[in-house]
């Protein structure tokens, strides 16, 4: 209710004394090198408390979570790298003056030869983004398993494509922000909407030169953030400012910074040759991805390498040669967003995987069962799958769907023609190779004497409702109703240590952590009360907020009094319950070969969309979707839908949509108007199955669910479209022009 | 203290302290800041301040009354509420349509709301939202329970 009224307060509705408003000076070229920065007039403009360049002090280089390649600096001091680079910031009384601000700062740039595209950005003699690197290529990588060359030759089918996917917008509704203040000891407070704190407040650290003690990291409600709120160069510009000015600064991007300079989509260019046995099993699968890291290298080597070998887990495959390349461009920096690379490989071995079907004249649905992993495989990269719904998930979406009738249906010659197209895909609940040295989550439960219980957990809520979840695990645990369950926001200072929220982490393992402490809760209520009752500590039970005695229920006392009990035999503490999790049994890729079992427990998921192609236009209107997923056990149903309907209605606008339009390294769609985000009107029926494959993991069996559902509508959707008209579009978003151009094309063979 | 440039979304939020009304976009395109000016959802970031003289403006803080709980609750048990930074805007364009439309289909709602953006929901349940809303105020009409249309629900600063 608190969002429905307007009450809740989000980051640019934060009000402090004394506070001022920070703007941010970006580059306007796309690669140049920085002669001098002349802040003298915007310095004396009454109203400017702090101006701030990369020449004023010596900034360190840095990376995010540990990434090895410190390319980083929080302003731009030798080159800018992109149209959006920072490279001053400006606190002044009110956001009019620190606008005026900025247009009073010179700089002068000599424009140096930039790269846009990867390919060119590749070459030997291409220019340099990063100087101190012998090459545009930050990260690459090589596997194998078993014998590719044996697959091959036992293949009856051999397809080989390439596949192209674009930058994607996460479009959250609130434009990043943050709100920054010092103590009078040198300690930092964050005040921002931040998928991980720890993560952050380690990353921060680094970058200002502090310790990571003296950051503290308030996380505030989330206007969204699908990936894209991870760290942020705002928030330390913002602390920056703060400590120059001596008061609290709020910085917003507009809109339009957003759209230049957050963190969008990973592109990538997937080569794919699959080979196929005649029964139909996969026999091998050569891959080779073109990463596009843009300006720095954030999370992109972690989503290359997401992107390089998640889907071989989907189906039994053996042999595998795959090699990736992450390569700078100057353009926006990619990062995070839902799916975290596997949207993008995706796209190609799904859409690769009906080319195969549609030569060896096998329904496509089929294929998928013949191939697919099961419940207990162990797979070539060393994932074991403790649970597996995906042939579930496939069975029941395309029942679902009517597709059989609809697959044979005689193809349409006039104008419109309607086809229906399946894809599946897979991901992880949490994800070990994050950070080497940590993984896992903690809680710990307070209860008062009123017998209202808070949690506190790392895991945070973006708005998908994880603090829901945890309430109702909490709740269940302690035997008391959901709604005297209060999460707490995430504070570094308080929370226990967690990594936060991405990877699909939040239910499966931040959930564990609560129903461990939950649990640790209970125990402790059940001492206080076995004593009380003058009964046994194993015969007591609880139910509706009232603890009693199984052998004689009328022995009883309330979760409240037990807590007032306790509260009072421990001087005031309140009984408070502990628990951790750590995943059992996952470990870190190996470096070289990235062999291992990343994650705890798998989702799967497989979605059938079906389409109407208007032959005459190139649109593509969806008419029904169908999505089938595995999230292991279902906590909040109302919860699990919401996020597979926001989710497939952004793989719509991934698959038909969205364009950044980025031309000679600017993007060109910087607003709502221009970048198409789905609306209203855009979204079809859809059908949500969610399959249970009770994990033993997982708490109560659930897994991740958020993440996957968005991966498989892209590819669901474009193979829906080649059984509509029979044209195979590789590149994303499959726009009107392109469907037209290629149905032109197949027209003239 | 309005300012000539000033937009009527820069007055809700950095004069008036009403920041329910929120800057997604500040160019008209996904209707965070939509408030009702006499009874009609507009885009607040589009309006300067110093044109409105003698309009009736109710913002997210100003639906106080019966009806309008009514809208809200609706829209968080349908699920049509994540991460909320679209709920005020979306809930003051519903009561604008319910206000006119007391039994709006599907098509009507998407109407009146294709000019909000929505990243995290998908939309399938905000339609659920105010057609749930739709009805439980006609059920409240219905049992003659005072049900106030219009900016009679609202309550004044």
């Amino acid at each position: 209710m608190d969002k429905v009224s307007g009450k809740l307060a989000f980051t640019a509705d934060l009000k402090m004394a004394g506070m001022l408003h920070g703007r941010v000076l970006r580059s306007p070229h796309a690669h140049a090198r920085i002669l001098g920065i002349d802040c003298s007039k915007a310095r004396k403009l009454t109203g400017v408390r702090a101006v701030i360049t990369g020449l004023d002090s010596p900034l360190p280089h840095y990376s995010v979570a540990g990434q090895p390649v410190l390319d980083e600096q929080l302003l731009a001091t030798e080159k800018v790298h992109y149209i959006g680079d920072e490279v001053a910031v400006v606190a002044a009384v009110d956001p009019d003056t620190a606008a005026e601000a900025l247009e009073l700062i010179r700089v002068e740039y000599e424009e140096l030869p930039a790269v846009f595209d990867p390919r060119q950005a590749m070459l030997p003699g291409a220019p340099l983004v990063h100087p101190g690197q012998e090459s545009n290529i930050p990260h690459r990588l090589e596997f194998r398993r078993g014998d590719i060359e044996k697959g091959f030759a036992e293949s009856a089918v051999i397809v080989e494509e390439t596949f192209e996917t674009p930058l994607q917008y996460h479009g959250y509704l609130e434009p990043h922000a943050a709100v920054a203040g010092w103590d009078a000891g040198d300690r930092l407070t964050l005040w921002i909407p931040m998928q991980s704190p720890t993560l952050g407040r380690m990353t921060y650290a680094r970058a200002l030169g502090i310790g990571e003690d003296q950051v503290r990291i308030i996380q505030m409600p989330m206007g969204g953030a699908f990936g894209g709120k991870l760290e942020y160069r705002l928030h330390v510009l913002c602390a920056l400012l703060a400590r120059a000015a001596g008061q609290p600064v709020k910085m917003v991007n507009s809109r339009e910074e957003d759209f230049q300079a957050g963190l969008p989509r990973v592109p990538m260019q997937m080569r794919i040759r699959l080979g196929v046995r005649r029964d139909g099993a996969l026999a091998a699968k050569e891959t080779e991805i073109i990463a596009d890291s843009g300006a720095y290298v954030n999370y992109a080597h972690g989503i290359m390498l997401s992107a390089s070998h998640r889907h071989d887990n989907l189906y039994r495959i053996q042999n595998i040669h795959t090699r990736a390349f992450l390569v700078y461009t100057n353009k926006v920096p990619t990062g995070c967003f839902r799916g975290f690379g596997n949207p993008q490989i995706h796209f190609a071995y799904e859409s690769i995987l009906d080319l195969a079907a549609a030569k060896l004249g096998l329904d496509p649905a089929e294929l998928r069962l013949l191939n697919s992993s099961q419940p207990g495989d162990f797979t070539p990269h060393g994932w074991k799958l403790h649970s597996c719904g995906l042939s579930d998930c496939i069975r029941q979406s395309v029942e679902g769907s009517g597709w059989k009738e609809k697959r044979s249906a005689p193809p349409s010659s006039g104008r419109f023609a309607r086809g229906i197209g399946l894809a599946c895909c897979l991901h992880v609940s949490g994800n070990r190779t994050f950070l080497p040295f940590f993984d896992g989550a903690s809680s710990f439960i307070r209860i008062n004497g009123q017998g209202k219980a808070t949690v506190f957990v790392g895991e945070t809520d973006l708005g998908q409702g994880a603090r829901t979840t945890f309430a109702q695990i909490a709740a269940h645990e302690l035997g008391v109703d959901p709604k005297d369950v209060t999460v707490s926001y995430v504070d570094t200072e308080i929370s226990p240590h967690g990594l936060g929220t991405f990877g699909d982490r939040a239910t499966t393992l931040g959930g564990n952590a609560v129903r461990l402490a939950a649990i640790d809760a209970r125990q402790k209520l059940f001492e206080i009360a076995a004593g009380e009752l003058g009964a046994d500590q194993g015969d007591l039970d609880v139910s509706e907020g009232v603890i009693f005695s199984q052998a004689d229920p009328k022995k009883s006392i309330t979760v409240a009094q037990a807590a007032k009990l306790g509260w009072a035999r421990l001087a005031g503490g309140l009984v408070t319950g502990h628990g951790v999790y750590t995943p059992p049994d996952v470990s870190m890729v190996d470096p070289k070969t990235k062999y291992g079992n990343i994650s705890c427990a798998y989702p799967f998921a497989a979605q059938v969309a079906e389409v109407e192609v208007d032959r005459l236009t190139g649109r593509v209107r969806i008419i029904n979707m169908v999505a089938a997923h595995d999230l292991g056990k279902t906590i909040n149903p109302l919860l699990a839908e919401g996020q597979v309907q926001g989710a497939v209605a952004q793989g719509i606008g991934y698959a038909l949509m969205e364009d950044m339009g980025v031309r000679d390294g600017r993007v060109i769609n910087r607003s709502f108007g221009s970048y198409n985000m789905p609306r209203i009107m855009d979204m079809p029926p859809l059908n949500s199955i969610l399959v249970e494959s009770d994990d033993p993991n997982g708490p109560y069996g659930a897994k991740g669910l958020a993440e996957p559902a968005l991966t498989p509508t892209a590819p669901a959707i474009a193979n829906a479209i080649y059984h509509a008209v029979g044209v195979r579009i590789k590149e994303l978003p499959i726009t009107p022009e392109k469907v037209l151009a290629a149905l032109r094309e197949k027209d003239q063979i | 203290m309005v300012s000539p440039g000033q937009t009527l979304l820069e007055l809700l939020r950095d004069e008036l302290g009403l920041t329910g009304a929120k800057k997604g976009c500040d160019g008209g395109e996904c209707g965070a800041c939509v408030v009702l000016i006499n009874g009609q959802p507009v885009n607040s970031c589009l309006v300067l301040a110093c044109d409105l003289d003698g309009d009736a403006v109710v913002t997210i803080e100003g639906l106080a009354g019966e009806d309008s709980r009514v809208i809200m609750e609706s829209f968080v048990e349908a699920g049509a509420v994540q991460c909320g930074f679209c709920s005020p805007g979306m809930v003051l364009a519903a009561k604008a349509l319910l206000d006119e439309k007391p039994d709006p289909t599907p098509e009507d709602v998407a109407g009146a709301l294709v000019g909000h953006l929505c990243r995290c929901t998908g939309y399938l349940r905000t339609v659920e939202a105010v057609r749930l809303a739709a009805r439980s105020l006609a059920g409240r009409r219905g049992r003659g329970v005072a049900a106030k249309r219009g900016c009679a629900d609202c309550r004044e600063i």
